[in-house]
Formats: structure tokens, sequence, C-alpha cells
């Protein structure tokens, strides 16, 4: 099928879409070089600066996290591609100007872990003061081999909050690792997104069929099957996922649905309302929930549901204030 | 030597972005355009007098496109090179040291290995064997030879292989059949590299 999308020359999608992007929210966001995205009033010194990276193409991810209470700084790359680590480095250095520490918040995926770990490497050479956390909470890889999915979204929350309250780099970097530990993610999904800038499916699927396990970019999971119903679906994701967390009654979770781009808010809402009522039957507390788009794949139709266990202190971050364009809480 | 690789992304970037369609998202070929483009504008406003002083600027403007995992590797491989003591002689046995400077600049980099399915199925045995020709007293056109055909033999190879590295992975079995992009465009710049210096020959 022909690709049918409204873009311009597909070589200027990611300045175009920055330019957009920052126009539209003039109040809280400023576009920094040709590909950072910096908040519009920095945050006061002393502080620990929160900086991601990622590719582009998966709005409002990653971008959209910049704002006070989460991201400083987020480094856009390319449709589906990682920025070059020489951007990397440069946003670093200017989270870290006047001797300001920072935490860089990278998806593991390899262009991105690439991309980070160069960027790691100048920054010790230079003195600046960063550390690094790695998401991979997806489950349908082995342990130790798991890609970064939407939880990113949950870490920026808690080691944002955390930066915003005055927290040192070390425990800003703690608290991020233990959101991190203590998420598990998994995807399914039923329709393939169109490349936008080379108008090429990005994988097949037949009408009738689902996938679980599909990655951020829609590389392939490993279990096709027959399209479910909203239960069905959500019974079997989040058995996988509350076994793999092993997560026992009387425990307390958040659960995020994010949407790929094309699934309905509605077929969110039917997901969400058996996970809700498969963990009620299950003695395990709802605590906090998120429910919408933050990192798609175009139009990808499906969706990722992650489940994170909190404690009291990972609940106070993630209600802690935030005003960034597509996260805000009061 | 780097016009030359150009000129051969450019004529195969159609062709790599349909390989990329198999086993990743379609646009190795146009990251590739992107990464040889960056390497010629550079190349012709650089300043850099040694030879060290131009390969760490190629790597590093390579370092500085937006390709994700692809321009990372070729990149610190790149600027890796220009780190080892190469000399203004460029002699065969200097440029071999400063591949296998590239190599294990890259190896710090990524855990990536020959059989794999990555770009290291073609640099590893092209660096390999430039730097056997170098020790057995060959030219550096000669090498360059043996290290071009290497690195396509090396990413013909790929096409038997099931994907274990990057973002392919997750395809496993269906990624056997077709060669790696990634592969593919390295064996493009060592025959780059290598028409440049036969050309430089003749001339």
């Amino acid at each position: 099928m022909r690709m049918k999308k409204f873009i311009n020359d597909p070589k200027n999608l990611v300045p175009e879409l920055l330019e957009g992007f920052t126009l539209a929210f003039p109040d809280r966001i400023r576009l920094r070089g040709t590909n950072t995205i910096v908040r519009a009033t920095p945050k006061e010194p002393g502080k620990v600066r929160v900086v991601t990276l990622g590719g582009s193409g998966h709005e409002p991810g990653l971008s959209g996290f910049v704002g006070k209470g989460m991201l400083d700084s987020s480094v856009a790359g390319e449709i589906f591609a990682a920025p070059g680590a020489v951007k990397v480095i440069e946003a670093l250095r200017e989270a870290c100007a006047g001797g300001e520490r920072a935490l860089l918040i990278v998806l593991n995926h390899a262009g991105d872990v690439l991309a980070g770990n160069i960027a790691m490497q100048a920054a010790e050479r230079e003195g600046l003061k960063v550390k690094m956390v790695l998401t991979q909470e997806d489950i349908s890889g082995e342990p130790g081999d798991r890609r970064g999915l939407v939880g990113c979204v949950a870490v920026y929350k808690v080691a944002g909050a955390a930066a915003e309250k005055g927290a040192s780099l070390d425990t800003c970097l703690e608290v991020a690792e233990r959101m991190e530990r203590n998420m598990r993610t998994l995807a399914v999904a039923v329709r393939t997104a169109t490349h936008p800038a080379t108008g090429q499916p990005i994988f097949e699927m037949g009408d009738d069929e689902m996938e679980i396990g599909m990655g951020q970019h829609g590389e392939a999971g490993t279990g096709r099957m027959q399209l479910k119903t909203a239960n069905e679906t959500a019974e079997i994701m989040l058995e996988k996922l509350l076994a793999d967390l092993g997560v026992q009654p009387g425990e307390e979770l958040l659960v995020m649905l994010n949407g790929a781009g094309a699934t309905a808010l509605m077929e969110l809402y039917l997901i969400f309302r058996r996970v809700a009522q498969l963990l009620e039957a299950k003695k395990i507390r709802l605590l906090r929930s998120a429910i919408g788009e933050f990192i798609t794949t175009q139009e990808q139709a499906g969706f990722q549901m992650m489940i994170a266990r909190m404690d009291p202190e990972l609940t106070e971050l993630w209600d802690a204030p935030a005003d960034a364009p597509f996260f805000a809480k009061l | 030597m780097f016009a030359e690789a150009a000129k051969q992304i450019r004529r195969e970037h159609e062709s790599l972005s349909r390989l990329d369609c198999i086993a990743g998202d379609g646009d190795h070929g146009t990251t590739m355009l992107r990464t040889v483009e960056k390497l010629e504008g550079t190349m012709e406003t650089s300043s850099a007098k040694t030879l060290n002083e131009i390969l760490r600027e190629a790597g590093w403007a390579v370092l500085g496109v937006d390709g994700g995992a692809s321009t990372a590797i070729l990149g610190s491989f790149i600027a890796g090179m220009g780190e080892a003591d190469i000399g203004e002689e460029s002699d065969c046995k200097h440029l071999a040291a400063s591949f296998e400077a590239g190599l294990r600049a890259l190896l710090k980099q990524t855990k990536a290995k020959p059989g794999d399915k990555t770009m290291m199925d073609a640099l590893v045995p092209a660096v390999q064997a430039f730097a056997s020709a170098a020790s057995s007293g060959k030219s550096v056109s000669e090498a360059m030879k043996e290290a071009a055909a290497a690195a396509r033999a090396g990413a013909d190879s790929t096409r038997d292989m099931i994907a274990r590295y990057g973002r392919a992975k997750f395809l496993g079995e269906k990624t056997r059949g077709s060669p790696d992009p990634g592969a593919t465009s390295i064996a493009l710049f060592f025959r780059g590299f290598s028409d440049a210096l036969t050309q430089m020959k003749e001339a």
C-alpha cells in the first residue's frame, strides 16, 4: 500500500518536526542547536540535570517530557535512529556548564547505547560529572538483553522529581535505577507502521494476526498469534508481566498503557478495565495508572503494557509536580 | 579515498535500503548516504594536516551523523584509526597498525563479534587481511585490494547468518537469506579505498 502521510521533503522530517514542536510550546521548550530540546526556563543552579537521547518518529517521546519536574534536555536523532554521539556530548557539556551534574537516561537499543557510551567517555575525559542509567524492561528478551520501552517515562518522572527537589546525583541515580529494576513492559502490535522517510512498511502482518513482544521500532517480536479480544489480550500480557516481576498479593503497582499510534483510547480503556479487574482478583493494589500515547511508532496499531512495583518514595516522586508538554502533574 | 567510498555508497544506497527492509527499517542506504556526504563536506573544508588529524576529524564527523548504531560504529572505527601513530609516510605497516587501532577502539564500544551478522563480519576480516598482507611486505594498494576482497567475502558470508546483535536480532530466523546491510556498506567502503589507491598508482 502506498504511504499516505502529510510530509514535505522526507530529508527534512526531523528539523521540521522539532521546529513545529518548539513553536507549539514556546513557554516551555526551546530548540538548542539542530537537535536538542531544552527547557525554556533552565533549572535553578545546583540541581541535577536530567538528559535523554533517542530517535525521532516516536512523538511525543522523548522530547515531550522535557519540562519542570522531568527532563532538562532531550537529544533527538533521525527517524528511528539514535542521534550522533557528538550531539549528545554537546548536550552533556551544556547540561554540566558551570559545574552542574547530570544524569543521562538511555533506552537499551544498540544505537542509543553506543551514542550514550561514546558521549560518557568524552564526558569523563572532560571531567564532566555525569552518570548514566540504562532502561531495559521489555520482557520479550532474556534478562540482561532487554530493550527499553515506555518505562523510560516513569524513570524520567521519578529521577526528574528527585532532581527538582535538589537530591544529589547519586540519589537521582539510585532512584532511577530502583524504578528501572522494578518495572516490566510488554508490547503487542496488530498492524504495521510505515517508515515516513522511506515509505516502506516496518514489518508484515496478516489481517487477523497480532504479535506480542513487538519492539519500539516495529522490530518483530516472537509471539505471533490470531487476533484476540481486549480481555484475552490483557490477561495474556498481564500474567506474563506479573510472573516476570514476581508480584505478590498485597503489593502496589503503577500500570502504564502506551498506545503505539493507531490504537484508539477506547481500546486502551477496555484493556485497562480488564487489568484492573484481574489485579483486584489477585489482591494486588492498583496504586497509580497512566493511559495514553507516550512513545509511539507512527501509525502502528498496538500498545505497550508496563507495570512497576512502587514503594512510598517512588510513589511520592511519581506524584510530585511536573510540567512537560506531554506529562503534567499539578 | 573517502571520495571513492562515497561513490560506491552513492551507487548502491538504494539497494542498501532495500536490504535493510528485510531485517531493519529500510533506511540504511539513506543513512550511509548522509554519512558519506558529511565525510566529503568535512574533507573539503578540513584544515587537518597529518593523516592522524584527518582520520580523527573524519571519525568525529561520522560520529556527528544521526545514524544510530551504523554511524557510531563507523565513526568510532575511523576516529580510532587516527589514534595510532601513522607517521607521514602512511606506509603499509603504519596503515595496518592504524586499522588495528580502529578495531581496538571499536571493540571498546560494542560486544558484537564476527558471526553476529553485523558490520563486524566485514570489518574484522578486512583489517586482518590488510595486516597479513602488510606483514608479508605487500604494497599498500595490494594490501587494500586484499582487504576489500576479505570485506566483500565477509559481507557475503552474512547471507547465511542469523542476526544475533542489534535491532535485527529480534527477527531471528527471518534474517537468514539476505546479507547484512551494514556489513555490505563496510565492503563498499573498502572497495572505494582500494579503487582510490589503484587509481593513484595508475596516475
